[in-house]
């Protein structure tokens, strides 16, 4: 090994020291001194040779990294000595700082991230009317273009969603992509830059291309062509059509909707190729609308939403100027009801503006994710106190060596600096896991928040912001638990107690430390109550929404999702319902399969919005004509477990040429007929004199088809077979676990129609459980910090209560011999951990009273009902804190007291 | 740090000077640093010693700040030591500082003499 810069300088120095002391020697002997005698004097004129070393190195500047160095290698050397601390110190921060980062990191993109574009605070949604029936904010191509031309200096984007697409590279499997439909002037006017090619440009809106433009998103384009340039040029299948890259946009662009990151953006007029579905509203049937013509010229279907940027101090006069653009199309609007104060109130709405982080994600998440955010503090609270516990313990411990230094001269700052260096080479290395685990942990929530088909896409790039808290967190657990304990522990003078070990760990330990350490010992108590308190009722929570009566028979239906959206089918329709009955027959046909059903609905909250008139019934309202419709196939109900209350089921002399009937759920009968019976009633989708269009044949029970947490939709089911169309699910009814019947299920398809495609298969529960996000995540991470800070708090109990023990060995000894029996030892360590645990508890119930108020909204049942978790947790944190002093508290109570007596 | 004993026999070289002494004695030809010490001592008299304590940190204080730079050379009984010759920079030092002296004596010459009664 060649010999650093440093090393050499110090062998320099210190062969010019040995040359001028040979110099020297020389000198007096050729003066005619004696060698011996010359060497001696020479020697003590040097003087001390290592301290002039010393402080010619001072000189050099350089000596403090020396110093630093030396106390570094020191530090490590220490720390390999208590392999137990250190891990136990490495493991705590890497969670307690890796939590809050990938809570934060999530919290950050969801909540407080801006568009990465210039003044992202000029961008508005345009909210100009509800539609009809979804009551979202939809508008019509003209009336898109009419706002556009009464303000050509405003830039206002159109958007629309899309299915998802399947786009098809030369000498590549399919791939599934997510996808949205923009206007010519979406890139322009967000002021989004392309990182290669081109973005849209107005010519792009043109309907009937040969190629299509696509704009792919940065992320896509370099996991799909490896990088950004080789995307641009390249030619697709998308749904079949000929597309051509143009562009990619600018790395770190996700769209303007937060947690749906759209793969490919695509123009507008692509809708008029029928190759995608976009999702629509309008005025309902009997209006001219024609869903396969182009929707481009129809100002009855509304499918766009607005976005907008526009200076805020221009904001009113512009949204004026749209609301006179807009008037006509609003009295369009107002032909979807028959309620004429549902009329009233739509031609009073006034267009809007509203911010884009006025969003459902954003208000879905804030209350969760911020009291996640609550919770990883936190749980990074009680890190620190058990870390700086194990440190004051860790300092009893060497006292005696660190008083032998200081009696030696060492001073108190360089002892504070060393112990200071261990513990931050410990924070640095915890701070390096947790960065890792912090961004596995993003990506972990995100999965867990998602709901079960759609996953949240997220930029959880590192930003500025995380990584100052990051360092926050660093130097803020370094002061906790190193710089404070080991400063108040050089202060309060125990290490200048040199002298006798048995000094050091008898007495010196004052009223004072001992309460230092109960105090940090009943905050962890405090807030490990409050971590199980949420905990547990995060769990409850949970499996009531997995667990609640959904009205159906959640443990044994499998639903099936074929994809009957090909042209073989749909241009055959009438075809259909011959193939539905052959499919029901031959599954209900596998053993373990009792019954099998077609439904149009593919999953929970998918039956589209309707509206029912009553006939002889003109005094309804909007909310009460409004409700969910549905096309199922024979045996549908039977299958799914939805029970008749009334009425019969649709069977198959229900086709094409008889009546059409309809049977209702219990909430839309009684919505539309009060109390009345409703079968043999009549109802259509239009006011008088069309309202005689339905025969209600049935009526089933109320069932929560929107998912666990909503609560059931008034339903109108009519029969499949007399309305053919593809259907998006076929429901199994297993006789017992559903999921075991998967491929015998997938076989029994591909036999019937091996041309057909089934794509995933799952039990109904997954699916209804897909759609509690929100709880998943609360639950689970809860559950993870409760449990973590039950092991701490019982470290943190073994710890404290075992070094008093050792140190109070010989007391007990005597206590022994005066005749104390061993259980009076053994109550006197449990009752010290019962009092802290008591201690911990009072305030801890109090904190989680009030976090249980502060998180109702998000819990199921009342705070009342919630509160008993605090007992729960109680019993279960006492336990814990009670077993962890079991052991010392034995192991004291077994002291000898003749070696006692002994020592004494 | 440096442990200091005084000498009662010796005058305590002044605070600010022992830079000068060093460059002064440098001024004419490179030296090592045993010769830089016993010159001072015989120019002053025996006077004035210089303490290997603080001869080389000086010197390595003023190596680094360039006004003398440093080569491995033999002396004339051929004994490698590491001699020390004036940088320009460093004469420039001296002269300010020798300028600076003279106007440190004459004041303090002036203070301390007896005033003349008129």
């Amino acid at each position: 090994m060649t010999p650093s810069p440093w090393d050499r300088a110090k062998q320099s120095l210190s062969e010019e020291l040995e040359a001028h002391l040979k110099l020297a020697i020389a000198e007096r002997i050729a003066n005619g001194e004696d060698p011996s005698h010359a060497r001696a004097a020479a020697l003590r004129e040097l003087g001390n040779v290592p301290l002039v070393q010393d402080v010619t190195r001072e000189r050099w500047g350089w000596s403090w990294l020396e110093n630093l160095l030396h106390d570094a290698r020191y530090a490590l050397r220490q720390l390999r000595r208590s392999p137990a601390f250190t891990a136990t110190a490495l493991l705590t921060l890497a969670f307690g700082i890796g939590a809050n980062l990938g809570v934060f990191q999530l919290l950050y993109a969801v909540i407080l991230a801006q568009l990465p574009v210039p003044h992202p605070q000029e961008l508005v949604r345009v909210h100009a009317a509800r539609s009809p029936f979804d009551q979202g904010w939809q508008v019509s191509y003209p009336a898109y273009q009419r706002l556009r031309a009464a303000t050509p200096d405003v830039p206002l984007m159109a958007t629309a969603y899309v299915q998802n697409v399947s786009i098809e590279l030369a000498n590549h499997a399919s791939i599934e992509a997510s996808s949205r439909l923009v206007s010519g002037n979406y890139f322009s006017g967000l002021g989004v830059a392309p990182a290669a090619g081109r973005l849209f440009v107005l010519a792009d809106e043109r309907i009937g291309q040969d190629v299509w433009p696509v704009v792919l998103r940065y992320e896509f384009a370099r996991n799909t062509f490896d990088s950004a340039q080789q995307a641009v040029g390249q030619h697709l299948l998308i749904n079949g059509r000929a597309f051509l890259v143009i562009g990619v946009a600018r790395r770190g662009f996700f769209g303007d909707i937060t947690g749906f990151a759209p793969d490919t953006w695509m123009p507008l007029a692509l809708q008029s190729t029928d190759a995608f579905a976009v999702p629509w509203d309008s005025l309902g049937p009997g209006h001219d609308v024609s869903l396969d013509k182009p929707w481009y010229n129809q100002p009855t279907i509304f499918w766009l939403e607005l976005t907008a940027r526009i200076p805020p101090q221009r904001r009113a006069a512009v949204l004026a100027h749209w609301d006179q653009a807009f008037r006509n199309d609003r009295e369009v609007m107002t032909e979807a009801t028959a309620d004429p104060s549902a009329k009233a109130a739509l031609l009073r709405v006034t267009t809007a503006a509203v911010p884009l982080s006025d969003n459902g994600m954003r208000k879905r998440f804030t209350a969760p994710l911020t009291l996640l955010m609550a919770l990883s503090a936190s749980i990074f609270l009680v890190g620190c106190l058990n870390l700086a516990n194990l440190q004051l313990a860790r300092l009893h411990a060497r006292a005696h060596e660190l008083s032998v230094r200081m009696a030696l001269g060492a001073s108190s700052g360089r002892l504070i600096r060393q112990i200071v260096l261990e513990d931050a080479l410990l924070v640095a290395g915890g701070s390096v896991s947790a960065l890792v685990l912090g961004r596995a942990a993003s990506g972990i929530l995100i999965r867990w928040a998602s709901n079960r088909n759609g996953l949240f896409t997220l930029d959880l790039h590192p930003n500025l912001p995380l990584a100052a808290l990051g360092a926050g967190l660093m130097l803020l657990s370094l002061l906790c638990f190193s710089i404070l304990p080991v400063v108040f522990f050089i202060r309060s003078g125990v290490a200048q107690t040199a002298g006798s070990r048995a000094k050091v760990a008898g007495i010196s330990q004052t009223a004072r430390q001992r309460w230092r350490s109960n105090a940090l010992l009943g905050a962890q108590v405090s807030l490990s109550l409050l971590l199980s308190t949420m905990s547990a009722c995060f769990t409850a929570t949970l499996v009531h929404w997995e667990t609640v009566n959904v009205g159906m028979d959640r443990e044994h239906v499998l639903i099936v999702h074929p994809d009957f959206h090909q042209p073989r089918y749909t241009k055959h329709a009438d075809m259909l319902p011959e193939l539905y009955s052959r499919i029901q027959q031959r599954l209900q046909a596998l053993p373990g399969v009792r019954s099998a059903a077609v439904e149009m609905c593919g999953g929970i909250h998918c039956g589209w919005i309707t509206a029912l008139y009553a006939q002889g019934r003109s005094d309804l309202t909007d909310t009460q004509v409004h409700g969910q419709e549905d096309h199922v196939g024979l045996g549908f109900f039977s299958t799914v477990g939805i029970p008749f209350l009334r009425g019969r089921d649709f069977t198959s002399s229900d086709n094409d040429s008889t009546q059409r009937v309809a049977i209702l759920s219990r909430s839309y009968a009684r919505q539309l007929f009060g109390d009345a019976d409703p079968i043999g009633q009549w109802v259509g989708y239009e006011p008088a004199p069309n309202d005689r269009k339905f025969l209600i044949v049935g009526e089933v029970a109320d069932a929560r088809v929107n998912g666990a947490r909503r609560e059931p939709p008034p339903m109108v089911y009519m029969s499949i077979n007399q309305n053919p169309a593809p259907i998006n699910s076929i429901r199994v009814r297993a006789v017992g676990d559903p999921s075991q019947l998967s491929e015998s299920v997938r076989q029994a398809l591909h036999q019937v129609d091996p041309a057909l495609p089934v794509g995933e298969i799952v039990p109904l529960a997954t699916e209804l459980n897909g759609d509690l996000g929100t709880e998943t995540l609360l639950a689970r991470l809860a559950g993870i910090y409760s449990s973590l800070t039950l092991l701490l708090v019982g470290i943190g109990f073994y710890g404290v209560m075992s070094s008093r023990a050792v140190r109070r060995k010989a007391e007990f000894g005597i206590r022994l011999a005066l005749g104390a029996t061993r259980g009076h030892i053994h109550r006197l360590i449990v009752g010290q951990t019962a009092r802290i645990l008591l201690a911990g508890m009072l305030p801890g119930a109090l904190l989680s009273i009030f976090a249980v108020r502060a998180a109702s909204h998000v819990l199921y049942g009342s705070v009342t009902a919630n509160s008993f978790a605090i007992v729960v947790a109680s019993l279960v944190l006492a336990s814990a804190g009670s077993l962890a002093t079991f052991i010392p508290a034995r192991r004291a109570a077994q002291a000898d007291p003749l070696e006692a007596l002994r020592i004494e | 740090m440096a442990a200091t004993t005084k000498y009662k026999n010796r005058i305590e070289i002044l605070q600010g000077t022992l830079d000068m002494l060093i460059l002064q004695a440098i001024e004419r030809q490179p030296m090592h640093g045993y010769a830089i010490a016993q010159r001072i001592r015989s120019r002053s008299g025996e006077v004035l010693t210089v303490e290997t304590g603080f001869l080389y940190p000086a010197l390595h204080r003023l190596e680094r700040q360039k006004w003398v730079k440093s080569q491995w050379k033999l002396t004339e009984s051929k004994q490698r030591a590491k001699f020390y010759q004036l940088t320009a920079l460093g004469k420039r030092q001296l002269t300010a500082d020798h300028q600076r002296w003279l106007e440190l004596v004459r004041a303090i010459g002036s203070v301390m003499q007896p005033e003349v009664q008129p």
